[in-house]
């Protein structure tokens, strides 16, 4: 069962296109993440969903329903917003327990839903007295609080620290796994969409420019992508950048991402030893199927530009 | 679970930002205080009229004169402030995650920022006027009941006004600026448009203007407005009432104007 579908969206503000003829497809129980740069469309694709924009053209559905001020479907959804706000004066467990009695649930789910945020001690504070992170953890648990059976999430892991995001990266796990709740997660954070999505949509200049499994994306636009690993990876790209064969060459501190024409990628595996004994560079390692959800996100955009 | 309890919920969350503490002690004072401190009942005020209907018209005005801007600046802040901050912070994002339906919301927000500070204004003047001046009440509680719904109808075109640019522009600020303009300018412009009669001995301005601030209508009805040879305008009750109404009428499509718009165009 689909939980959104989203067909030839188009969204424009003034003459600035936003998103444009955008389909999208979320099943039940699936962790989609929703990819792309910033002015990508994301969040404008994301409040269409939610009803909080409407579209120019084309259809929105939310469990088969349309979205705009449609108060059933809120119940069955739970919203992270990029930049989270609440009432500013109200303490943050009283928030929920209201909250809570919004949606006709028990009241003690507040205090569960602040602990698995790790927010057990902030119960007594004012809303407007969480630091950045603590507000983006209270609206996780405030997402939670009615037990929804789909999460729409905007940059829900930005102002969390290293050890925030993993748990929280962890607890949606859990709740897909255990409870089988969908995700729509956007983000620019790549590895960490990597980390827990089963599906993708590449967004880029208001259209999603690839969209499915990620295995099949990784099959897709991956492929070529080689990953070597060694001491001195600026000196060794800069020889193998210059191979025919090669396509592109992505650096970074602890090595470089080589593409490579199709039908070519065992030839990189006799170049690359003999170039880096040639550069003196110390080799660590060469794999292919290692592309990072970065490369793969830059591949398909760069595939989809060639066309 | 309850239909009517979201609703009820977001009221009780809308009261606690727009009433919290010091705000509702402190108009609640300011409200004692004008209408205590600054009512006329003195016999100057009585002496310029004729009729016990003129002298309850006469202690109501003077009774609400100085609460009514407390009651504008309540809600400039209620609204222009308070729903204009939550516009553009996102905090009515959060509340159109909730299962409620947007007119619902836009309801229990103008409950709070508009119909608790009417209420409280209106409870403090009705013991007032009860304390103060107990006969009148008794012999006049048309007149007093008609001075206010005619009193109300400009703060309320205004409140319509500022609600509907506060929407409009997700920001309070050019609204609280319209707002203190509009209630500011219909001092001068009425003024104005006195003399204007007086010159030319027709009160049009004064009509026109009776549309949206029907006050005008009744304190001639009650006083008549007098030129050099004869009197300009002398509504009749019912032409006064007339006044009143459209004015409601106006104000009742502002603000449905600003419900079909927060329902059904507003983007966030």
């Amino acid at each position: 069962m689909s939980l959104i579908v989203a067909e030839n969206l188009r969204k424009s503000y003034g003459s600035v296109v936003a998103v444009d003829n955008l389909n999208l497809r979320l099943d039940a129980g699936s962790v989609t993440g929703l990819i792309g740069p910033n002015g990508a469309g994301k969040t404008t694709t994301i409040k269409m969903i939610l009803g909080l924009l409407k579209p120019d053209k084309g259809m929105v559905k939310v469990f088969g329903q349309d979205p705009w001020d449609n108060p059933e479907i809120r119940t069955m959804i739970g919203i992270v917003y990029e930049k989270a706000f609440f009432p500013a004066h109200q303490k943050t467990l009283e928030y929920l327990q209201r909250v809570c009695r919004i949606y006709g649930v028990s009241e003690s789910r507040a205090i569960e839903v602040l602990e698995a945020v790790s927010l057990q001690e902030a119960t007594d504070r004012q809303v407007r007295a969480l630091s950045a992170g603590m507000l983006q953890k209270f609206a996780i648990a405030h997402a939670l609080v009615h037990k929804p059976k789909l999460i729409v999430a905007d940059e829900m892991t930005a102002n969390l620290d290293p050890q925030a995001r993993s748990e929280l990266l962890e607890l949606v796990l859990n709740l897909n796994k255990d409870e089988n709740v969908a995700f729509l997660l956007s983000s620019h954070i790549l590895p960490e969409l990597s980390r827990v999505c089963d599906s993708a949509a590449i967004m880029n200049k208001g259209k999603v420019w690839a969209f499915g499994e990620l295995s099949e994306l990784y099959e897709k636009y991956a492929v070529g992508i080689i990953r070597v690993t060694t001491d001195s990876p600026e000196r060794l790209a800069a020889d193998v950048k210059k191979l025919d064969y090669v396509k592109n060459v992505d650096s970074d501190a602890r090595g470089f991402s080589v593409t490579v024409i199709d039908g070519r990628e065992d030839e990189i595996y006799e170049d690359v030893p003999r170039l880096a004994k040639h550069v003196k560079a110390k080799l660590l390692g060469i794999e292919t199927g290692s592309a990072s959800m970065q490369e793969l996100y830059m591949q398909a955009i760069k595939e989809k530009e060639r066309k | 679970m309850g239909k009517g309890k979201p609703f009820l919920e977001v009221l009780a969350s809308a009261v606690h930002e727009d009433f919290r503490f010091p705000f509702l002690e402190l108009f609640a004072f300011l409200y004692t205080l004008g209408t205590f401190a600054m009512a006329n009942f003195t016999v100057s005020v009585y002496s310029q009229v004729s009729t016990d209907e003129a002298v309850a018209f006469a202690a109501t005005t003077s009774l609400i004169g100085f609460s009514m801007i407390i009651f504008l600046i309540l809600v400039f802040k209620n609204i222009a402030y308070g729903l204009g901050s939550e516009l553009e912070k996102g905090i009515m994002q959060t509340y159109f995650s909730y299962p409620l339906k947007r007119w619902a919301l836009l309801t229990a927000k103008l409950l709070s920022g508009i119909g608790l500070s009417l209420l409280l204004f209106l409870g403090i003047q009705i013991s007032a006027f009860y304390i103060m001046a107990p006969d009148i009440v008794s012999t006049q509680l048309g007149t007093i009941i008609l001075t206010y719904v005619a009193n109300l109808s400009y703060p309320l075109f205004i409140s319509a006004i500022i609600l509907l640019l506060t929407l409009k522009l997700r920001r309070g600020g050019i609204g609280l600026v319209v707002g203190i303009m509009l209630y500011i300018g219909m001092s001068v412009v009425s003024s104005l448009a006195i003399v204007v009669a007086w010159a030319t001995e027709s009160a049009l301005g004064l009509q026109i203007i009776s549309v949206i601030a029907p006050t005008y209508a009744l304190q001639y009805h009650y006083a008549g407005l007098s030129g050099i040879s004869s009197v300009l305008w002398n509504p009749t009750l019912t032409e006064a009432m007339l006044y009143v109404g459209g004015s409601y009428v106006i104000v009742g499509a502002l603000f449905i104007l600003g419900y079909v718009y927060f329902s059904r165009r507003l983007n966030l």
